[in-house]
C-alpha cells in the first residue's frame, strides 16, 4: 500500500493524465487512424464483397454454405415437377456430388462459417468448384422439362462468386476521386461562401454590439445574459425555429421578405439555391453574433480605461482612439474568436441538416453534409472518410494560418 | 453626446428584438389551433381560440422521453469528463512531466478535427459491440467535451497562487494531499464552470446522437425534435410546442449559471 502511494506520489504528473489520455486515444486518435485506413479502401457497408477491409483474397463461408443450401432446396422443389426419370437421376447425382464438394471445401478451409482469408490454391479450388456447379446446372436445365425455378436458381447460384472476396485496397483512388468529384467542388464552394459570409457578418455585428455594451449603458448585465440564449440553445432547435419562420406558406420572415421585395414570392426563400443559402447564413448569424459579441466584450473589458483618458487629453476623437487604441489591443481577442468561429463554420452540419437537408436539390450541401450522406445514406465509408480527411486538411490549414498570424502578433507586442 | 447614447439604446433594442422575436413567434404559435397557423390568420399575434392541444400531443411524440435521455446522457458525461479533465488539467498546469507539450498539442488538435472523421469508425465499433441505441454514447462524447474542459480548467488552475502549494510542501504534505486539500477546494468554481460548459455541449450535440442512437426510444432531444419535420406535412403547432419544451431546460441553465458560462466561454479567448 505504502509502495503504491509512493509510486503515485512520485509519478503524479503521469498518473493524473492517464485516464484522460485513455479516452483521447480510444475516441479520437484510434478512430482518426481507422478513418485514415478506410480512406484507402473501396469500403462499402451495404455491399457483400466490400463490407470489410481486405488486403488479400477472402472467402465468405457463411454466404457460400447458405447458397449451397438454397440451390439444394430449389433442386429438391424441381424434382417434384420434372417428368423424365433421366432428369430425376441427373438431379439426384448432382445434389450428392455438390454436397460432397461443399464438404471438401469446408474441410480444406477448416471452418463452416465466417469470412476467412484464403490461399491461392484454395481459391483455385473454389473457382473450379463454382464452375462445376454452374456447368452442372446448365446441363440440368438444358433438359426439356416444366422447370419452375430456372431463373431463381441461377440468380442464387451466382452468390457463389459473390462469396469470393477480392482485395478492396485501392490506394489513393478515393483521394483522386475527391479532387475530380464535381459535387465536392460545389460543396466546397458552398462551405466557403457560408464561412466567409457568416463569420465576417458575425464579426462586424458582434464588434458593434460589444462596443456598445462596453460603454456605460443601463441594463448591460441583462443584455449580456440574454445574449447567451441563442448560443446556448441546440443548433437543431434553432434550425427548426428558423424553418418555421422561413416556410413559404406561413413563415413570417418569408412573408416579410416578400413584402420588402427581397424575393419574388414567399415560397422562393427555401426553394431557390440562393434563397436557401442566405436563409442558412441569416440563421447562423442570428445564433452566433451574440456569442461573438460576448467574446469581444471580454477582450474590450481588459483594455485599461486610462489609455482612453490619456488619448482624450491629447485631443484624439472617439474614432481616432478606436483605431489607435481599441482595435490594436483587441486584435488578439478578435483573432482567437475568428479562429474558433471559422473552424466551426467550416465544419457546419447540424444547421444545414435540419434547416434544408442540403436542398433544394443538393444546392446547399456543405462538405460535412456531403460526407455524411456518402457514409450513412450510401454507406460508402471509404469515400466518406477520404472526404472527411480532406476537410481536416483544410481545417488544419485554416488553424495554421490563424496561429501564425497570432504568433506574429504576440511577438511584436 | 445625448444623441449617440440614444442611438446606442436604439441599436441595443433592435439587437434584443432580433434575438427575441423568433422565440416569441414560436411561443405564440404553439398555442394556436392548427387551423389558425395556416392561411389568413397566420400572422395574428394572439389567438382567440388558444389551445394546449399541441403540448398534449407531445406526450405521444416521445419528446419527454428524449428529454430524459438527453438528461441522463448529459449528466453522466458531465460527471466523468469533469473528473478526468480536472486531474489532467492540474497535471498540465502544475506538475512537471515529459511530453507535456505533445499532450497539449494532442488535446487542442483533436478539438479542431472535424467530428465527421471519427463518426464512421465509432459507428462501426458500436455496431460490433452491440452498443447502437444505448447510453454508451456517453463515452464518445468525451471526444468533443474533454479538450474544452481541459482547456478551461488549465486556465483556472494556473490562476491559483503557487505560494499555497509551496507552503503545503514546506509543511511536508504529499502532492496528493496538496491537490486534494488545497487545490481542489480553491478550483471548485472553475470545475463548476467546466461542468456547465460540458453539460451544454453534450445536451446540444447532434451528429453522434443521430448516428449512434437512431431508434426513437433512444433519441436525444436534439435528434427527436429534428424528426418532427415529417416527410410531407409539417404540423407546425406540434413543432413549435416541442421547441418551447426543449428550450426551457437551456433557458433555466443559462439564467441560473450565466456567470459560470460567461467565464467558461471567455477563458482562453482573452489574453490576460
Amino acid at each position: 500500500m505504502k509502495k503504491l502511494f509512493n509510486f503515485i506520489e512520485d509519478k503524479l504528473g503521469y498518473v493524473l493524465i492517464i485516464p484522460a489520455l485513455i479516452f483521447i486515444f480510444a475516441f479520437s486518435i484510434i478512430p482518426i487512424a481507422e478513418s485514415l485506413k478506410y480512406s484507402f479502401f473501396d469500403f462499402q457497408l451495404n455491399s457483400q464483397q466490400k463490407s470489410g477491409i481486405y488486403f488479400t483474397e477472402h472467402y465468405n463461408v457463411t454466404l457460400a454454405t447458405e447458397t449451397f443450401e438454397y440451390v439444394d432446396y430449389y433442386l429438391d422443389t424441381e424434382l417434384e415437377v420434372v417428368e423424365k426419370s433421366k432428369t430425376v437421376e441427373q438431379i439426384k447425382t448432382f445434389r450428392t456430388e455438390m454436397i460432397s464438394k461443399e464438404e471438401e471445401v469446408l474441410n480444406l478451409l477448416e471452418t463452416n462459417e465466417g469470412i476467412i482469408q484464403v490461399s491461392d490454391s484454395d481459391l483455385e479450388f473454389i473457382h473450379q468448384m463454382n464452375k462445376w456447379v454452374y456447368d452442372g446446372l446448365e446441363k440440368i436445365y438444358s433438359n426439356d422439362e416444366p422447370f419452375v425455378l430456372e431463373e431463381d436458381i441461377f440468380l442464387v447460384a451466382s452468390e457463389l462468386d459473390t462469396s469470393i472476396i477480392v482485395p478492396n485496397f485501392i490506394g489513393f483512388d478515393n483521394f483522386k476521386h475527391v479532387f475530380l468529384d464535381l459535387r465536392v467542388r460545389y460543396a466546397l464552394l458552398i462551405t466557403l461562401i457560408f464561412t466567409v459570409a457568416s463569420v465576417s457578418l458575425e464579426l462586424v455585428l458582434g464588434l458593434m454590439v460589444a462596443l456598445i455594451m462596453n460603454t456605460a449603458i443601463k441594463g448591460r448585465g441583462m443584455v449580456r445574459t440574454l445574449s447567451l440564449i441563442p448560443w446556448a440553445i441546440p443548433t437543431s432547435v434553432a434550425a427548426l425555429i428558423w424553418a418555421y419562420l422561413y416556410n413559404g406558406s406561413n413563415g413570417i420572415v418569408a412573408l416579410l421578405f416578400e413584402k420588402m421585395h427581397f424575393i419574388g414570392a414567399s415560397t422562393d426563400l427555401m426553394l431557390t439555391a440562393n434563397g436557401a443559402l442566405i436563409s442558412i447564413i441569416i440563421a447562423d448569424v442570428w445564433k452566433t453574433t451574440p456569442y461573438m459579441a460576448l467574446l469581444l466584450l471580454a477582450g474590450l473589458q481588459i483594455i485599461p480605461r486610462n489609455l482612453y483618458e490619456a488619448s482624450a487629453i491629447d485631443g484624439a476623437g472617439k474614432i481616432k482612439s478606436f483605431f489607435k487604441i481599441t482595435l490594436p489591443l483587441l486584435k488578439p481577442s478578435i483573432l482567437v474568436a475568428l479562429l474558433f468561429r471559422t473552424l466551426d463554420a467550416f465544419r457546419i452540419f447540424d444547421l444545414i441538416y435540419v434547416l434544408t437537408g442540403g436542398g433544394p436539390g443538393g444546392k446547399t450541401e456543405s462538405i460535412s453534409i456531403y460526407a455524411y450522406k456518402m457514409m450513412f445514406a450510401q454507406t460508402r465509408f471509404g469515400y466518406g472518410s477520404a472526404l472527411a480527411l480532406g476537410m481536416a486538411v483544410v481545417v488544419a490549414l485554416i488553424a495554421y494560418f490563424y496561429i501564425k498570424v497570432l504568433e506574429v502578433e504576440l511577438i511584436s507586442d | 453626446m445625448k444623441d449617440t447614447k440614444k442611438l446606442f439604446y436604439i441599436i441595443v433594442g433592435l439587437y434584443l428584438l432580433i434575438i427575441f422575436f423568433p422565440f416569441f413567434w414560436v411561443f405564440i404559435t404553439s398555442f394556436k389551433p392548427e387551423s389558425e397557423i395556416w392561411g389568413s390568420e397566420a400572422l395574428k399575434v394572439i389567438s382567440s381560440n388558444a389551445t394546449l392541444d399541441h403540448y398534449k400531443a407531445l406526450f405521444k411524440a416521445n419528446i419527454f422521453n428524449s428529454l430524459k435521455n438527453s438528461f441522463i446522457i448529459a449528466s453522466f458525461t458531465t460527471v466523468y469528463v469533469t473528473v478526468l479533465a480536472s486531474l489532467c488539467a492540474y497535471s498540465i498546469a502544475r506538475l512537471k512531466f515529459w511530453g507535456k507539450r505533445l499532450l497539449l498539442a494532442a488535446v487542442l488538435g483533436t478539438s479542431m478535427f472535424p467530428q465527421m472523421i471519427v463518426v464512421g469508425p465509432i459507428y462501426r465499433a458500436f455496431v460490433g459491440l452491440g452498443w447502437i441505441n444505448s447510453y454508451w454514447i456517453t463515452l464518445p462524447y468525451s471526444m468533443i467535451t474533454l479538450p474544452v474542459a481541459i482547456y478551461i480548467l488549465v486556465t483556472h488552475f494556473t490562476k491559483i497562487p503557487k505560494e499555497l502549494e509551496e507552503s503545503g510542501m514546506i509543511d511536508g504534505a504529499s502532492k496528493i494531499r496538496i491537490f486534494g486539500e488545497i487545490i481542489l477546494p480553491l478550483a471548485l468554481p472553475g470545475i463548476f464552470t467546466s461542468a456547465i460548459i460540458t453539460f451544454i455541449g453534450v445536451w446540444n450535440e447532434f451528429l453522434l446522437a443521430l448516428t449512434l442512437n437512431p431508434n426513437s426510444s433512444y433519441h436525444t432531444a436534439t435528434v427527436a425534435i429534428s424528426f418532427l419535420r415529417g416527410q410531407f406535412t409539417i404540423f407546425w403547432g406540434q413543432v413549435t410546442a416541442a421547441t418551447v419544451v426543449v428550450t426551457i431546460p437551456t433557458l433555466i441553465i443559462v439564467l441560473v449559471f450565466q456567470k459560470q458560462i460567461i467565464s467558461g466561454l471567455t477563458s482562453g479567448a482573452v489574453k490576460e
